[in-house]
């Protein structure tokens, strides 16, 4: 053994230590998203949500526009649920099983510090998202280009040239849209504030099960959020309802998300075009949610006894 | 004089209780003043619940304490930087069961800065040290207890650490294991590794521990060298090969004739793990 050679060990130590690094993130990030790819509830969700973009295949005896109507709905509904669920049921674990297991103290007993295992998991959870994301959208793309080319071959034999073009033109126009996939990239976005959320409620939390209860309790609360802001910002302010309200109102304006900022996915389902500007949006809000649920995740785990 | 490579000093650990309605407090280790030097090998001793996983913890700074400091080779302990200088093995170790025993090896490598070649060879010697080789492309999640700890004793061993911390780290091995750990740690201690471990089996502390401390009830009752309190300062014991009768006769009537008292006599017996190695031909 080597440990005798003072070259190696000196390269070791000698090495100033960083309070960020990414060797250490990386390696954390890379064994939780293989982790979460082992565990059965993923291809499970993932089998699922397949099945259910089948299935819209089923309902749609309807016109084009019907057809793609209830295509998107069914799918952008379906991978709404999962990649939402997937978060909370993913990230719940992580924490408690590391610590059941005891890997946590092998992990916390090397310089590795608790934020970047913290982030480490995060990003873990956030590659296996993005994966997830990836396969349902190559599903839903698959079905949108079926139904497209089904319905662009129809007016081919049926159409005279000049109005098969135009027809042509405007089905593929109305089927894959940059909103479209913009409002995926929403849906990844709001799983990914539900993982921060998760893991912020998995560091204090002693159980599995209070974290993924305390997260979609939470997660549904935060769809009220506008409610609670309008009675409190309103135009006779909080002074007209009752103190005790006023207060939860306030909680529920500042510790829950506002899960409404998502619903955008809403308004692309029924083929409304949203701006660019409203995604970027979107984006900086979903950034600043998992920041902050780092923060106050960080800020919980390290005073935690272990 | 060195630096220690652990002291604790004036550390005090009360936990609170959990309930809402008892704000009562349980004290784990009250004010404890321990050193451990450079290059010997330490065991903390004392029944369940007498406070010394709980000073493991403060020392790797996964518990923090409610007062008094620790530090390891001069570092304050709860410094994540201190933590580079130390390998721990906690008592029944599981690590991530989907990866092999090389992949455990390199991702706790990669969490102590290593990388590229100097950590496969890093991986490859510590297997080699821990007799996993011919298992470093199985899954964790295969291995036997005694594999475990032995993949558990080369993750601690992975920075090249100047400090071991083991939590009982022969439980539940066979005695085969057992005495292939126990070896791996006196082969430690010779390349001037500290070691400090907690255990139960106190037949092997006496074997490999230079000074014990024993902790009760939170408090550090006895510490030490093992030579000097666990001897009795006004007996000899004397070993002879092929005594005659005759000759035990004449030394008993010596020693009684210059005052001293002969308390018994008795065959010296091998110890029991050492005939168990014999007879299933384990023995090294």
């Amino acid at each position: 053994m080597s440990t005798a050679d003072p070259t190696t060990a000196d390269a070791v130590h000698a090495s100033a230590h960083k309070l960020f690094s990414f060797r250490r993130v990386g390696a954390i990030a890379g064994n939780t998203f293989r982790d979460l790819v082992r565990q059965k509830v993923f291809y499970f969700m993932v089998l699922f949500a397949v099945i259910l973009i089948g299935a819209s295949l089923a309902l749609a005896s309807l016109s084009f526009q019907g057809q793609l109507q209830t295509v998107m709905d069914v799918c952008l509904g379906a991978m709404s649920v999962f990649t939402m669920l997937l978060a909370v049921l993913s990230t719940a674990m992580l924490l408690p099983k590391d610590m059941e297991d005891r890997t946590l103290y092998t992990i916390l007993a090397k310089p590795v510090a608790r934020f970047e295992y913290l982030v480490g998991k995060l990003i873990g959870v956030a590659l296996m998202l993005f994966i997830a994301t990836l396969l349902m959208t190559a599903v839903f793309t698959a079905v949108l280009a079926y139904w497209q080319g089904r319905e662009i071959a129809g007016i081919e034999m049926n159409e005279s040239a000049q109005r098969a073009v135009a027809q042509i033109a405007a089905i593929k126009a109305g089927t894959f849209t940059p909103t479209l996939f913009g409002g995926i990239g929403v849906l990844f976005v709001r799983a990914l504030v539900c993982a921060g959320l998760t893991l912020m409620l998995s560091c204090f939390a002693t159980s599995w099960l209070f974290t993924v209860i305390s997260a979609l309790m939470m997660i549904i609360v935060g769809h009220l959020v506008p409610i609670a802001r309008s009675v409190w910002q309103g135009p006779f302010g909080a002074a007209d309802v009752p103190f005790h309200f006023a207060i939860l109102l306030r909680i529920v304006t500042v510790f829950f998300p506002d899960m409404q900022l998502f619903n955008v996915v809403d308004d692309i389902a029924v083929g409304v075009t949203v701006g660019g500007e409203i995604f970027l949006r979107v984006a900086a809000l979903g950034a600043g949610y998992v920041a902050i649920y780092l923060l106050v995740g960080y800020l919980l785990f390290a005073w935690r006894e272990l | 004089m060195s630096t220690p490579a652990i002291s604790i000093e004036n550390l005090t650990k009360e936990f609170r209780n959990p309930s809402v309605f008892d704000r009562s407090t349980v004290t784990a280790v009250r004010n404890l003043n321990l050193t451990v030097e450079a290059g010997h090998v330490y065991g903390l001793l004392g029944p369940n619940g007498s406070g010394k996983s709980t000073t493991m913890k403060i020392v790797l700074g996964l518990v923090t304490p409610t007062s008094g400091k620790t530090f390891i080779f001069g570092r304050d302990s709860s410094d994540v930087e201190s933590r580079e200088a130390v390998g721990f093995l906690p008592e029944n170790p599981y690590f991530y069961k989907f990866l092999t025993g090389s992949e455990t090896l390199a991702f706790y490598g990669k969490l102590c800065g290593l990388g590229g070649k100097m950590l496969r060879e890093r991986s490859r010697e510590l297997l080699a040290l821990v007799g996993l080789e011919d298992a470093a492309d199985r899954r964790v999640g295969g291995y036997s207890k005694g594999m475990l700890q032995r993949i558990g004793l080369a993750q601690a061993l992975v920075q090249e650490p100047r400090l071991l911390v083991l939590d009982e780290p022969t439980a539940g091995v066979d005695p085969a294991g057992s005495r292939q750990i126990r070896d791996l740690i006196l082969r430690l201690k010779e390349r001037g590794i500290t070691v400090m471990l907690c255990s139960h089996l106190l037949s092997q502390v006496q074997e490999i521990c230079d000074r014990i401390g024993i902790m009760h009830h939170g408090e550090l009752l006895r510490e030490g060298a093992l030579e000097e309190l666990i001897s009795i300062e006004n007996q000899t014991e004397l070993v002879l090969e092929n005594a005659t009768p005759a000759l035990l006769a004449e030394l008993r009537q010596r020693a009684e004739s210059s005052g001293a008292r002969v308390i018994g006599t008795h065959k010296p017996q091998q110890n029991l793990e050492r005939y168990f190695l014999e007879v299933t031909g384990e023995k090294k």
